[in-house]
């Protein structure tokens, strides 16, 4: 990762959501992005040029542009109509990001476009942001990364985030996934968890 | 045989797909009922393939096909009769908003200039006032006043258009809750199809976020109803029936909403019935 002193930035073409620029890069707003808030908190793996990503829920694309700065390529799955707007204009000036216009809870509908990737992100707003993770996991290389931003207010209002948060782990882990690291992203973002896991080189049966 | 949306791949030989980019949106989205077992797409199979020359042209080509079935989608979806409707009722309801505010920002710049004016036992109601500002007023007031008068006028404009247009595309909601409010229930289920996909219970407390969050944390009693209150036959009964009004409404107009959306034509029959069920409701406890 690229910071300059505590900033932390990416290398390419600046003013896409109109962001500050510094030393020529592109400035990652922690505020903004709940991935360049986890690598604030001093967790998350680093973006290499090699990688391929699947990013779920990539809104209208302002952490999908960082992200396709580090990486070779990103597929970035969307289904509201009105973000993917602002995402297609995104991709007509990146290259290397693939848009696919689909509903991240049904991966048949799009896996086979997918190539098999190194680092699959989720940050969708849904009650079941688990099990879509784990349907998606079948695109991942096996020792392949998962980045789960759990909002956990979309999963139950009624729930003590914390509560809400251990159940996640709990699937995750029964589901045999390790899970590696896992952050608050307080103050960037208010009951919000980040949780870093790997899948096993080999499934257990 | 293993097919991928740049070719099929038979007995170990390889066809690549060929056609332009209209038969390659008709491809991907052919090619996921095709499969039975899953098989991730690999670029150099592609390339050995002949599709292409290099992994840059296997991605250029898979993100063009990409964002024409994106762009394809987005068409699709604006194209339906309610994406439309979903923008001008949040307008009108955002014109409604801004009309309040300048008006009483322009009261009590008015109450400035005329200390003796009161609104106390003066039963002026607001347009009025906005009138009588715009008439009486030198200067910037005055245009102000005009300009919230002029906006009234394209309210009115719009609210009828709201109607007009609620009625061609949800005629049976709209025919038992009046247009406008059908199109404002629209709006906050988020469109036609999520509105036909909400439960009754949902769609009585549609619009009473808070009360209804309130009432799931805490123990504060349950909102009876959100938006169909607007409507004459909730909010016109008697304290006592209105929840049961309300309840009973609802759960007709989640069956108008479905047959709205799925079959898009009045429903003579449906209605009556309706009616008359929703009237007996408010009018059964009544001396």
């Amino acid at each position: 990762m690229i910071w300059i002193g505590d900033v932390l930035v990416s290398q390419g073409e600046g003013g896409v959501y109109h962001e500050r620029m510094l030393g020529g890069a592109r400035v990652w707003d922690p505020y903004r992005s709940k991935l360049s808030a986890l690598y604030h908190t001093g967790a998350g793996i680093d973006l290499i040029p090699e990688m391929r990503v699947l990013y779920l829920g990539a809104a209208n694309g302002t952490t999908v542009s960082h992200v396709a700065d580090y990486v070779e390529v990103v597929y970035a799955v969307e289904f509201a109509p009105r973000p993917m707007q602002d995402l297609l204009e995104v991709c007509r000036r990146r290259r290397n990001i693939i848009p696919l216009m689909a509903d991240a809870a049904r991966p048949e509908q799009y896996a086979p476009l997918v190539e098999p990737v190194d680092l699959l992100y989720q940050d969708v707003a849904q009650p079941d942001q688990a099990a879509i993770l784990l349907r998606n996991s079948v695109s991942l290389k096996p020792g392949g990364t998962l980045i789960l931003m759990l909002k956990t207010r979309s999963v139950d209002v009624r729930k003590e985030p914390l509560d809400v948060f251990c159940d996640t782990i709990d699937i995750l882990t029964s589901s045999g996934l390790i899970v590696k690291e896992s952050k608050w992203l307080t103050p960037f973002h208010a009951d919000h968890a980040a949780i870093v896991c790997i899948k096993p080189e080999r499934v257990r049966e | 045989m293993q097919s991928y949306w740049f070719g099929d791949i038979r007995d170990g030989r390889c066809i690549s797909f060929t056609g332009d980019i209209n038969a390659f949106i008709e491809r991907v989205q052919s090619v996921f009922t095709l499969r039975d077992t899953y098989a991730p797409p690999d670029w150099e199979e592609a390339v050995l393939c002949g599709a292409f020359h290099d992994r840059h042209e296997y991605l250029s080509k898979l993100q063009a096909v990409c964002i024409a079935v994106a762009e394809r989608f987005i068409r699709e979806q604006y194209s339906r009769k309610d994406a439309e409707l979903l923008q001008m009722v949040r307008t009108l309801d955002e014109i409604d908003t801004v009309i309040n505010l300048l008006s009483e920002k322009a009261a009590e710049w008015y109450l400035i200039r005329h200390p003796a004016f009161s609104r106390k036992y003066h039963r002026t109601p607001a347009h009025a006032l906005v009138k009588t500002m715009h008439e009486k007023s030198k200067g910037a007031l005055g245009k102000v006043a005009g300009e919230i008068e002029r906006l009234g006028n394209t309210r009115t404009i719009l609210a009828k258009e709201v109607s007009a247009r609620a009625n061609d595309v949800m005629p049976n909601t709209s025919a038992l809750i009046g247009g406008l409010v059908a199109a404002r229930l629209m709006s906050r289920a988020g469109g036609l199809l999520p509105l036909s996909r909400l439960p009754a219970s949902a769609i009585q407390v549609l619009g009473a976020r808070t009360a209804l969050f309130s009432h799931l944390k805490t123990k504060s009693p349950c909102p009876k109803h959100g938006i169909i209150f607007q409507h004459r036959r909730v909010h016109n009964a008697s304290r006592d029936v209105r929840g049961k009004v309300a309840r009973v409404l609802a759960g007709k107009l989640a069956i108008a909403a479905r047959l709205d959306y799925f079959r898009g034509t009045e429903e003579p029959e449906f209605l009556e019935k309706a009616q008359k069920r929703i009237d007996a409701t408010g009018a059964r406890r009544e001396p």
